[in-house]
């Protein structure tokens, strides 16, 4: 200790005086250190605001992008339904024809010569198929189901509503100089708008058909419903699979499991497969699902499967951290009482921990919900009319029919994909809120 | 000294500090300083003075405040967002909470140990060096090194450490990681050294070779230490300050508080009846 | 009866029969005040009744599933003209199909093939024989256990200790759920690539730099061969995924710092769902965004600036893929942050350090293991990203560093591989598969050595 002593009276003596020097030395370095002190903080800052920035760029781009596909032009067109155009056999009035006469009636040739009766000044063969252009081919369809469901209409002549072809509707969204050509609308069929657009006979309304028809190769009568009933479809089969199997998977692994070399390899394999590519999933369901299994490809039960495979991992961690924070002396208490480890962890841990549970079951279902690349390696990348009502029905699910409207030509399907982004992005910020919120109550209840 | 006495019990209002909170020749001086974390008041108006070259002891049961407001000396607790000071707090003079005080350079001269021993996970020499390096008070290689010796050396532990320079602090025993800290802490030579329980985590031998440490380090540096060993303040200590729920209680000399405390309730720390 | 029919009959008899276990037990003990006397409580026995019903249909469900198609084929095919059993497997399964698929629609007349149409009115007649038989056999099992097990109540039946050990044999069978699909992903990919390996060299896979499967799509062509030399996929994989990381790792590891560091509680509470609302954004969204705002954006800047930039190229993808990446960088680089003893920091700071010194000498170095886990995981991620790439980076197999220009990837080509008409063994199919494989195990490798370094750092600090 003496020796210590002697060291340390040694070393005061040495630097006495640095104390002074040291401060001064200390506070000339100061604003060169306060300056490298508030550029890192600005680089933090800007790396926030770079994050804010791409938040903002994609909403407003996709925004932009997709508000056009909200509306629809229609345009009013007097139809008559001549018993000559339809060629409903016989011409008199007085006789009302049956419904497979009804069926079997020429709709197009009325719809033309009707809309030729508005416009008398053209006669030109090629002018009159521009101006059939102008309509949606849907216009035939629609004054048959008119027609079909009260034929008294027959011999009448009235005005209808409809529906503008996708390059009329692009044209009317565009900034267009009225008369001018635009887009795939030549000069002529600018004009004939024109003379609609002016004598009122164009109206501007909300598009329901986005969201009542399935996919379409037309792009005014696409719509999301196909997509939407294979993902509502799709995500009970991820529901009802991945959900008991990966409560029970977590509470084997936390409760009942013995700590030992194999609930270690579980353990690590989950981790592993939370990180592997889903695209890999993909394989696994072509190649066993399909390929030996047999089951339908396109279907929404082989998607659901390999949808609930991919998110379990997600699943089992999130319901392992849950039922992991509930107390042990809860445990204890039921335990003294004389339960059985089964009846403590069914009727006290599992409830405790189920807000936890469901929040993660929450977030692996919303990553299901948004999940692409497998779905397309077992084939549920078709082009599909049929809503889906069964589970081995040929289905598509959103993700899948913003792929594809992506990969179309016509510019109309921009909208409609950015509009589909929208829908899909609408359920997958509901689902992560209600998320969140079950979490912030959970972490208020555990405090 | 006028006491306001209602009870014995906790919810005394106290007015003013017992003992004398003057010191002759005040290193730092505080005044009226309270201390808020949002609505609840953590310290309330205390007063007092460290002296020059002395040790002084803050001592008190647990959750009085002594730490909080040992951390507000070198203004640790800026680090708390929810932490409010107020009051007067002079260093040489020099109000350290002052819009022109920076924080880097009042740490730099109020250096301070802690709890537990918290050796950066670097080697030793590189513990040593770190402040000196951060500080630029070394010119060259051969004045850092002179630094970290010298500053081990001070901290006794050189001896002990001289062949390994370069293996990690994190290696060293809980008493040697301890002196490393107090070593780091020398490096940047501060006028005044805060220790928050330095020998709370160690056993009766480091803790002996901490106090002796203590000791000699007041010869060059102002020392104000937070300990819960009473016999330890009563060892290393000049001057003594008793806190009390955020208030401070009595202060004085070491030797008077110990065998003839004004205020009743140290008293009753003392001898054991509290805390 | 359809499969769902059958399986809804199946869950309603199983509650049915917890019912009657319950009611069946409390008889046996003499009415609801005796229960006492009995050793299990009715819900118990009640369960074990549900187990007993619903178990065993289950699993008959699942065998006949797959037995069925393989009994069916057979006698279908004994059924057939020995000229037709004659034909190569091939021949014989195109044969089958057409058969199935005249059977399975309703419009009968579309063939004229009246051979045919009788082997289809045969199918039809063999399925609808044992849609019966199966919906038969699963109803009369379910119904005869439940009534065995219910014959057996006594006051002594441990009815608990049995239907907790079937619990918690369902329990372990749910965990293990995960280890078959370990095992499933890795016989699939691995028995579809050794038969690739069969006709392609692993060697011309693994080093040859000319990719171009498109080839071999005509077998009676000239070069038909295809070429499968993988390297330009590769390259092309970790030139996205390095521009990803250019941008993914500063932005997302110094996000992270500044959240946990410097931001004000108020930043922190809006920072943070923006970053969860980047997280969540679905990878195809993301390629939507690359491929009709970034791409266009860059070849037009690029074009301005002189320089020849393709409309798919490699930048684009990777910048968005980047921004992708962000928050995952982000929450796991905080992670490692928030492991860092907060006396280390403090220790620096009462030096005289500033913050980002702290930062910088302190916590960055002690935190640098689990910051390092955290970008191995977020190269595999970006590695096995699949929906921007297929997007917004190109088809042509180019070998080249070049940002600018079209690259393809990895996960690109096995969607191209894989989606349309395929032929299950021809080698452009396996190929994929092959890729498959690569994919598998290089994400596998960086998650063990990633899950590896986090863990060892995690115990430094414990």
């Amino acid at each position: 200790m003496t020796n210590q002593l002697k060291t340390g009276q040694k070393a005061l003596n040495m630097n006495d005086s640095s104390m002074h020097s040291n401060t001064d030395r200390i506070k000339k370095s100061l604003k060169k250190r306060n300056s490298k002190e508030k550029r890192f903080r600005l680089w933090g800052r800007l790396a926030i605001s770079f994050g804010f920035l791409m938040v903002a760029i994609l909403f407003a781009d996709i925004g932009t992008k997709a508000y056009p596909a909200f509306f629809q032009h229609w345009i009013k067109v007097d139809i008559e339904f001549n018993r000559q155009w339809l060629s409903i056999e016989p011409s008199d009035s007085a006789v009302r024809p049956d419904m497979q006469a009804l069926k079997q009636a020429n709709y197009s040739a009325t719809v033309k010569k009707s809309l030729y009766q508005m416009f008398p000044s053209i006669t030109a063969r090629g002018d009159k198929r521009d101006l059939m252009k102008l309509l949606s081919y849907s216009a035939e369809f629609k004054i048959e189901d008119l027609v079909t469901a009260n034929p008294d209409l027959l011999g009448q002549r009235v005005s209808l509503w409809l529906l503008a072809d996708d390059d009329v509707d692009s044209y009317f969204k565009s900034d267009f100089t009225a008369g001018q050509s635009s887009g795939r609308i030549n000069d002529k069929q600018a004009m004939w708008l024109k003379q609609l657009f002016d004598s009122g006979a164009v109206e501007k309304r909300f598009n329901t058909l986005f969201f009542t028809n399935s996919d379409s190769r037309e792009p005014e009568l696409a719509g999301i419903r196909g997509a939407l009933s294979g993902t509502i479809l799709t995500m009970i089969i991820v529901l009802a699979i991945s959900f008991p199997i990966g409560v029970s998977a977590a509470l084997y692994l936390e409760e009942f499991a013995p700590k030992n070399r194999w609930t270690d390899m579980i353990e690590v394999n989950i981790n592993n497969l939370a990180a592997v590519p889903s695209i890999v999933f993909g394989l696994l369901g072509l190649a066993v699902l399909i390929n030996i299994f047999g089951l339908p490809r396109s279907a929404s039960l082989v998607g659901g499967i390999v949808l609930s495979l991919m998110t379990l991992p997600t699943i089992i961690i999130a319901s392992r951290a849950s039922i992991k924070a509930v107390p042990n002396s809860i445990r204890e208490a039921a335990i003294g009482l004389g339960a059985s480890d089964m009846q403590v962890t069914l009727e006290h841990v599992l409830p405790m921990a189920m807000p936890g549970i469901l929040t993660g079951t929450i977030i692996g279902l919303a990553q299901a919900l948004g999940e692409t690349a497998p779905l397309l390696m077992i084939g549920m990348v078709a082009f599909i009319v049929d809503v889906p009502t069964n589970f081995t029905d040929a289905a598509t699910v959103m993700p899948v029919q913003i792929y594809l409207w992506a990969d179309s030509p016509e510019s109309a399907f921009l909208a409609k994909t950015s509009a589909a982004i929208l829908v899909l992005l609408a359920f997958l910020l509901i689902m992560n809120f209600s998320a969140t919120f079950l979490r912030s109550k959970f972490e208020k209840n555990g405090q | 000294m006028t006491i306001k006495t209602k009870s014995l019990t906790d919810g005394m209002e106290i007015e003013h500090t017992v003992g004398n909170v003057f010191a002759d020749d005040p290193k730092m001086s505080m005044r009226n300083v309270d201390v808020f974390y949002n609505d609840k008041q953590a310290i309330k108006n205390v007063s007092i003075d460290l002296a020059r070259n002395q040790v002084t002891a803050l001592i008190g049961p647990s959750g009085c405040g002594k730490s909080t407001f040992l951390r507000c000396l070198n203004r640790m607790n800026d680090t708390i967002d929810i932490c409010k000071i107020k009051g007067s707090l002079l260093l040489d003079g020099e109000d350290i909470y002052h819009k022109k005080m920076d924080p880097v350079l009042l740490r730099a001269r109020v250096g301070m140990v802690f709890q537990k021993p918290n050796p950066f996970p670097k080697s030793i020499y590189d513990n040593v060096a770190y402040g000196p390096r951060i500080h630029g008070l070394a010119a060259s290689k051969d004045d850092l090194d002179e630094i970290v010796v010298t500053s081990l050396q001070k901290a006794g532990l050189y001896k002990e450490v001289k062949d390994r320079l370069s293996s990690s602090g994190t290696g060293l025993s809980g008493g040697q990681q301890q002196r490393l800290c107090i070593a780091r802490t020398i490096a940047v030579s501060p006028e005044i050294i805060l220790m928050d329980e330095p020998a709370s985590a160690l056993d009766p031998i480091a803790t002996a070779i901490i106090e002796e440490l203590i000791d000699e380090l007041k010869e060059k540096y102002t020392i104000a230490i937070v300990t819960h060993s009473m016999q330890q303040a009563a060892r290393i200590s000049q001057t003594t300050a008793y806190f009390h729920m955020g208030s401070l209680i009595e202060v004085g000399s070491t030797d008077h508080i110990f065998t003839n405390p004004s205020h009743q309730l140290t008293e009753n720390y003392i001898t054991g009846r509290f805390g | 009866m359809t499969s769902t029919a059958l399986i809804l009959i199946i869950t309603l008899l199983t509650l049915g029969s917890y019912w009657v276990g319950m009611q069946r037990s409390i008889k046996v003990a003499g009415g609801v005040s005796q229960i006492k006397n009995m050793h299990s409580l009715p819900q118990q026995f009640g369960l074990l009744t549900a187990f007993c019903c619903g178990l065993p249909a289950l699993f008959l469900l699942l065998l006949w599933g797959i037995v069925e198609p393989i009994i069916i084929q057979s006698l279908l095919v004994d059924s057939l003209d020995a000229q037709v059993q004659a034909l190569s497997s091939a021949d014989l399964s195109l044969y089958l199909n057409d058969i199935r698929i005249m059977a399975d629609s309703t419009l009968s007349e579309l063939s004229n093939d009246g051979v045919k149409q009788q082997a289809a009115l045969y199918l039809q007649v063999l399925k609808d024989q044992a849609s019966i038989l199966k919906s038969g056999l699963i109803l009369i099992t379910a119904l005869a256990s439940v009534m065995f097990i219910a014959s057996r109540f006594k006051l002594s039946f441990s009815a608990r200790a049995l239907s907790e050990s079937v619990t918690k044999f369902l329990f372990l069978s749910c965990s293990v759920v995960a280890i078959f699909t370990t095992l499933g992903i890795l016989m699939s990919v691995l028995f579809e690539s050794l038969q690739f390996f069969k006709s392609v060299s692993s060697l011309d896979f693994l080093f040859g730099t000319t990719w171009s499967p498109q080839i071999a799509m005509r077998s009676d062509q000239v070069g038909s061969s295809g070429a499968f030399g993988a390297v330009p996929l590769f390259a092309g994989t970790m030139l996205i995924s390095f521009i990803a990381m250019t941008i993914a790792a500063p932005v997302g590891l110094l996000t992270a710092i500044y959240l946990s560091q410097y931001a004000s509680p108020t930043l922190r509470t809006i920072a943070k769902p923006m970053l969860e609302i980047l997280a969540g954004i679905p990878t195809v969204v993301y390629g939507f965004f690359a491929a009709l705002t970034v791409a266009p954006f860059i070849r037009d800047t690029g074009e301005a600036l002189g320089l020849n930039v393709a409309s798919e190229s490699a930048l684009a993808a990777g910048i968005v893929m980047g921004v992708m990446i962000i928050p995952f960088v982000s929450s796991l680089s905080d992670d490692a942050l928030n492991a860092v003893p907060k006396a280390l920091k403090e220790g620096s700071l009462a030096m005289g350090a500033t913050e980002s010194e702290t930062i910088k000498k302190i916590l960055l170095p002690a935190a640098l293991p689990g910051i390092i886990g955290a970008m191995l995981l977020a190269v595999s991620r970006a590695i096995g990203e699949t929906m921007i790439v297929v997007m917004a980076a190109g088809m042509a197999a180019n070998l080249t560093a070049n940002p600018l220009a079209a690259v393809t990837t990895v996960t690109v080509q096995i969607v191209t591989l894989l989606t349309g008409d395929q032929e299950f063994d021809s080698p452009k199919t396996l190929a994929a598969f092959a890729l498959g494989l690569m994919l598998f195990v290089t994400t596998l490798l960086l998650n063990v050595i990633a899950l590896k370094v986090v863990r060892k750092y995690r115990e430094q600090y414990d």
